[in-house]
């Protein structure tokens, strides 16, 4: 038996930041799992998604939130996300599992960080990062879309009336913080 | 000194006060004052001094087209040049000082060069300091850059922030004033979603400078209640202090907005913001700007415009003088007129060049008929002026109007052509506007108030009808239409002293006479010949006049003569806002590898590769320099083993039943018979045949690959592979995902690689070389079940793994590494190893696949295949591509082996001359190799295969170096490649 352990450290684990009632936290142990339509077989793929997670594969640029809690973000006509809480690194197959081979998974855990943005000021914070028109009206709840922040390509989701779950490459994860975290000092 | 220009009313509070200084001089202001507006309040009428002759100048205009009254503000780091009086609002503690002066601004050094006019008119520069030649960059250049020039920077560091944003709307409306107040509200009320920008930081545009009637209340009145309205509106954003700049694209527009730049300080907030301003539709309702007429000695400290004069009277409360005379060629000079006198301002006369009836009662002022002003007296500041018939009126203030031009700027941002109207004498809007936006009001050559109203409602209620939206009944306020007849006269021809058309590049009526004179007949000509419409102000009160009279000398009309083109920005945008928070290490992203904090803490210098941060060596105590590390690491991984990390190279997630065929058709050589648990070497080429990228692809599972890429090429390979997948063969059933941040990846080399991963890998999985030999992959676990990658792959040559391991595990990773390594004296090594080890094997990198290159040139010809449909072998296979005497990589070493090779150096056979026509390649890689003890390199050379042994030259222009290489094979070690099958 090797008699060494790993202990995992993700790039912006504890992030806690609230700057003028509006919070940035980084969502502990968020696990990320692309799943692909096969080709020619995207409707069996479809049902085995909502026999898997009880609610139908959204659109593309919407998400859907099943049950158990798992958020499914379609982001093209044959991808989508799993986005849940699940702290152990065998996301993918968990979903795998649970798709039955219907469709193509790959683990997206540490290729993405998260943070969460929420409170009065997080839509007029984003206004100086994101391209997005994210009005109420023209971004709706549960509305996705992938996009460039400060260079970096962030997939962005409307959670709730004032509250963003912005996720970005974890490479870079000291730039994604400090472009949001400096949007959030300048507009307080 | 007190306000004694302070008259009645205006948008003031007079119940505070602000003091400020200029030029070292305490003054007192109120807020709602700009610079200029607190400056004529105390009656300093000298602010500054012209551009090319030192002329004492002062305060022209009211708004963001001022010509002459720039002004450095505020003082240290902080320290503005061109800062335009005008716009700038007054705050307590505000310091400013005139600039362009070489001794105080009253008794200028330089104002010798206005005597020395007669010399210096347009062209001078071109025409007198041509010879001799030498001369330019030593002596003439030096004393032109010293003497011209407005204001200083600094020379600090900037330590204002600055940001960036991005906004979107229904409808845009540019301009407050009564069109643009008039489209928000309309459009507002409708339920659009409209952004309202101004540049000024009071909306309201010229209502709150006139006495006009909107509705039964005043015009500055009516626009408060408007705003009122319109800030009530949650769909309506009104953006004061924001100057949409500029036109671009898609109904995007550029828009600063100036923040804390009426504050004392910023308090860390950003100074200013530039907005890209995403609309559906647009108003441009910018208004007008006031052109002046050209007469003999019109510059001077006293001379402005009327509508100016009577905005700083109706608006800031404040006379520019006692004794205010009006030269006019239209009926709106005239209100000038009537509302200084209204305030108690004496106005003596009122000339108009007109044979024509009073325009309205002005008490107190003789009408000047058919007459025009020919000379001026005042040199600091206006005593006297001279008209036509010689009389001689003493005013300190003259007021000019030669009519109103239409603020088209905007309307020309995507190369549209203005259009001349006659009856108001000015250019207007063509025909040929940015898609989606409209033009209302002055801007659109509605010149007077009712009309600017009904506009504003009625290209609000076109364009959000266009969108969906239920236009909005009709129910304008009432205003009336006021006289604004207007005739073309642009400058007085009995004057003989010099009449300034651009104040602020100092170019005369004169100027551009001669400019036409020697030839130059385009506007474009005249205006680089003369520098007429140059710099802060871009000449919007000096184009038109000029215009006219280079339509005179060529005896065409104006429209003939045409316009020259505007382009963004409007008004100067400050470099600080165009860079927003683009600076020191924020410039761009910086990507961490996962074990760079492991790297940091044991003395790993980083280099930046793309956006990525490396460990490029790391450094031990006694070590003098870099090569001593890197020696160290590359003979301690050839000795024993070594760990890197390799997570920047780009890894990509292929699946499907055609992902099999699919990396057949990208690779130029075979992919389909992979098999399950093996990697493989790939070369991509482009469509043209020159290599792409090249890499190792793994077939995890039969419809599952892992693909590497290089660090530079991740994202371009991606995008590729994505473009081949949905356009090339969109009938695959194939599917890509990049994993590249997903997965810490480590090389680890050496002959006692294996020992160490023994260590690490979880013993179910069995690494003996029959089990796992080169080339093969596999899912494995490691340190007791984390989930890893195995790839045995080998950049060094060496017996070697690459172990990938969630990228969270990465910095415990490397830890553990090291820590199972010690008994083997394991060494971690950073991209300078790599990159000697990989010369030594004689791999290609970056400079090798340099987008020059093909795969015959790189020795790998044999692996394209003919026999299958791949992208670019068919265009490989060319002439030219396949000759037999193209360029070979080969290796190299230095016949005297002490010297060093060096990267760049051509190759010259022994004998030949070194000239291009003899050249025999190129030296592409070069390293000090520690395990031979000299230096190896690798590069490409005619024929190289077929010349092992001979002895040409490397010759380095650049360095100024040559020695005697020899031609040998490029794997350096190991040829027969034992050590990485071992």
């Amino acid at each position: 038996m090797p008699e060494y352990s790993l202990t995992p450290a993700a790039p912006l684990a504890g992030t806690d930041i609230t700057i003028a009632q509006t919070r940035l936290l980084a969502p502990a142990d968020l696990a990320v799992v692309s799943v692909a339509l096969p080709l020619g077989a995207e409707k069996a793929a479809e049902k085995a998604i909502k026999t898997a997670f009880g609610v139908a594969l959204p659109e593309v640029g919407k998400s859907s939130l099943a049950k158990d809690g798992a958020r499914i973000v379609r982001l093209g006509s044959d991808s989508a996300f799993v986005i849940f809480t699940h702290p152990t690194p065998d996301a993918e197959r968990v979903v795998a599992a649970r798709l039955k081979g219907a469709a193509y998974t790959t683990d997206q855990t540490d290729v993405w960080v998260a943070l969460d943005l929420s409170g009065q000021n997080a839509r007029r914070a984003l206004e100086r990062i994101c391209p997005i028109d994210l009005h109420p009206d023209a971004f709706a709840l549960g509305d996705s879309a992938r996009t460039m922040m400060e260079h970096l390509g962030t997939l962005i989701i409307r959670t709730g009336d004032d509250a963003y779950r912005l996720m970005s490459g974890s490479s870079s994860a000291g730039s994604f913080l400090h472009a949001i975290e400096t949007s959030l000092s300048n507009i307080a | 000194m007190s306000q004694i220009n302070r008259i009645s009313g205006g948008q003031i509070d007079r119940a505070a006060e602000f003091k400020f200084t200029f030029n070292g001089k305490e003054m007192r202001g109120h807020p709602g004052d700009t610079l200029a507006s607190a400056l004529l309040a105390n009656a300093q009428r000298l602010v500054g001094r012209s551009f090319k002759y030192h002329r004492p100048r002062g305060i022209f205009t009211a708004g963001s087209e001022e010509p002459n009254a720039l002004v450095e503000l505020r003082s240290g780091a902080h320290q503005e040049p061109n800062t335009r009086a005008t716009v700038t609002e007054l705050y307590d503690g505000l310091q400013a000082n005139s600039q362009n002066h070489r001794g105080s601004l009253d008794y200028d050094l330089m104002a010798v060069t206005d005597f020395m006019s007669p010399f210096l008119s347009a062209g001078f520069y071109y025409k007198t300091f041509m010879w001799p030649r030498a001369f330019w960059e030593k002596l003439y250049e030096p004393i032109i850059r010293k003497s011209a020039g407005l204001g200083r920077l600094s020379m600090q560091e900037d330590p204002d922030i600055y940001d960036k944003g991005y906004l979107h709307c229904d409808l845009l409306v540019i301009g407050a004033g009564p069109t643009g107040l008039m489209a928000a509200l309309t459009a507002g009320r409708a339920g659009a979603r409209v952004i309202l920008a101004d540049e000024d930081f009071t909306l309201g545009g010229r209502l709150n400078s006139e006495t006009l009637e909107v509705g039964g209340m005043t015009g500055a009145d009516w626009a408060k209640e408007a705003l009122v309205e319109l800030a009530a509106m949650d769909n309506v954003r009104l953006m004061a202090r924001t100057t949409v700049y500029g036109a671009y694209d898609h109904g995007v527009y550029g828009a600063l907005e100036r923040c804390t730049d009426h504050l004392a300080t910023s308090g860390g907030k950003p100074r200013q913001i530039l907005w890209r301003v995403t609309s559906k539709r647009a108003v441009l309702a910018a208004g007008a700007t006031e052109r002046p007429i050209a007469f003999g000695n019109n510059d001077r400290p006293g001379v402005m415009l009327a509508g100016s004069v009577r905005s700083y009277a109706n608006r800031y409360g404040v006379t520019p003088g006692q004794q205010v005379a009006v030269f006019t060629n239209n009926d709106d000079g005239w209100r000038t007129a009537a509302d200084l006198v209204a305030k108690g301002v004496h106005v003596p006369a009122i000339i108009d060049v007109r044979d024509a009836a009073a325009v309205c009662d002005v008490p107190g002022a003789r009408h000047i008929r058919n007459a025009g002003v020919v000379d001026t007296v005042g040199r600091k500041g206006l005593k006297s002026v001279t008209l036509t018939d010689g009389q001689v009126i003493p005013v300190d203030c003259l007021a000019v109007s030669g009519g109103w031009n239409p603020n088209v700027h905007l309307t020309c941002h995507q190369r549209g052509r203005p259009t001349w109207r006659d009856d108001i004498s000015a250019f207007v809007p063509g025909h040929d506007l940015p898609p989606g936006m409209a033009v209302a009001g002055a801007a659109n050559g509605a010149m007077t108030l009712a009309a600017a109203l009904a506009e504003g409602q009625s290209a609000a209620n076109a364009q959000i009808e266009a969108l969906g939206y239920k236009p909005g009944k009709a129910d304008l306020p009432r205003a009336e239409d006021e006289p604004r007849e207007c005739v073309p006269y642009w400058h007085v021809r009995e004057s003989t002293k010099r009449g300034w058309l651009d104040l602020q590049n100092d170019v005369t009526v004169k100027d551009v006479k001669q400019s036409h004179r020697e030839g130059f007949r385009s506007v474009e000509h005249l205006k680089r010949y003369t520098t007429l419409g140059m710099a802060t102000d871009q000449g919007k009160t000096a184009n038109i006049p000029a215009l006219a009279i280079m339509a005179e000398c060529t005896g065409k009309t104006i429209p003939e003569t045409g316009t020259t083109i505007f382009r963004p920005p409007y008004t100067p945008v400050p470099i600080g806002a165009l860079g927003g928070r683009s600076r020191g290490r924020d410039f761009r992203p910086y990507r961490l590898t996962p074990s760079h904090n492991w790297a940091k803490e044991n003395g790993a210098t980083f280099v930046e590769v793309g956006n990525w941060l490396r460990a490029q060596w790391f450094a031990r105590p006694g070590e003098k320099g870099w090569r001593d590390s890197v020696d160290r690491e590359v003979l301690a991984t050839r000795k024993s083993v070594g760990i890197c990390d390799v997570t920047t190279l780009g890894k990509i997630d292929v699946q499907g039943k055609d992902a099999a065929a699919f990396l057949n058709r990208v690779y130029a050589n075979g992919f389909a018979k992979l098999a399950v648990g093996r990697v493989r070497y790939g070369l991509m080429l482009r469509e043209d045949g020159i290599a792409y990228d090249d890499g190792t692809t793994a077939r995890m599972s039969e419809n599952h690959f892992v693909m590497t890429t290089t660090t530079a090429n991740a994202v371009l390979v991606f995008r590729r592979l994505e473009f081949a997948r949905q356009c090339l063969w969109p009938d695959m059933d194939v599917h890509l995902i990049s994993t590249t941040d997903g997965w810490a990846q480590f090389a680890v080399a050496g002959p006692n690689a294996r020992n160490l991963l023994r260590k690490v890998v979880d013993e179910a999985h069995d690494l003996s070389n029959e089990a796992f030999p080169f080339m093969a992959c596999g899912e494995v676990t490691v340190c007791n079940g984390t989930p890893a990658r195995l790839f045995r792959i080998s950049f060094s040559g060496e017996l070697a793994y690459e172990v990938a391991v969630p990228a969270r595990y990465g910095n415990a990773m490397m830890d553990v590494l090291m820590q199972a390594g010690q008994e083997f004296d394991a060494t971690p090594y950073g991209t300078e190893a790599l990159g000697v080890m990989r010369i030594e094997k004689g791999h290609a990198a970056g400079n090798e696949l340099n987008g020059q290159t093909t795969a015959h040139n790189l020795g790998m010809g044999r692996m394209v295949s003919q026999t299958k449909e791949c992208i670019g072998n068919v265009l490989s296979q060319r002439p030219e591509m396949v000759r037999e005497d193209a360029v070979k990589l080969v290796g190299f070493r230095p016949v005297d082996r002490d010297r060093g090779l060096i990267a760049g150096s051509h190759f010259i056979t022994k004998g030949d001359v070194a000239n291009m026509d003899n050249d025999q390649g190129w030296m592409s890689s070069v390293a000090y190799s520690p395990s031979l003890e000299h230096s190896v390199g690798l590069g490409f050379i005619k024929n190289g295969d077929t010349r092992m042994g001979e002895i040409v030259r490397a010759v380095s222009p650049v360095h100024g170096t040559e020695m005697e290489v020899e031609i040998v094979s490029a794997h350096f070690i190991d040829p027969e490649g034992e050590r990485l099958r071992a």
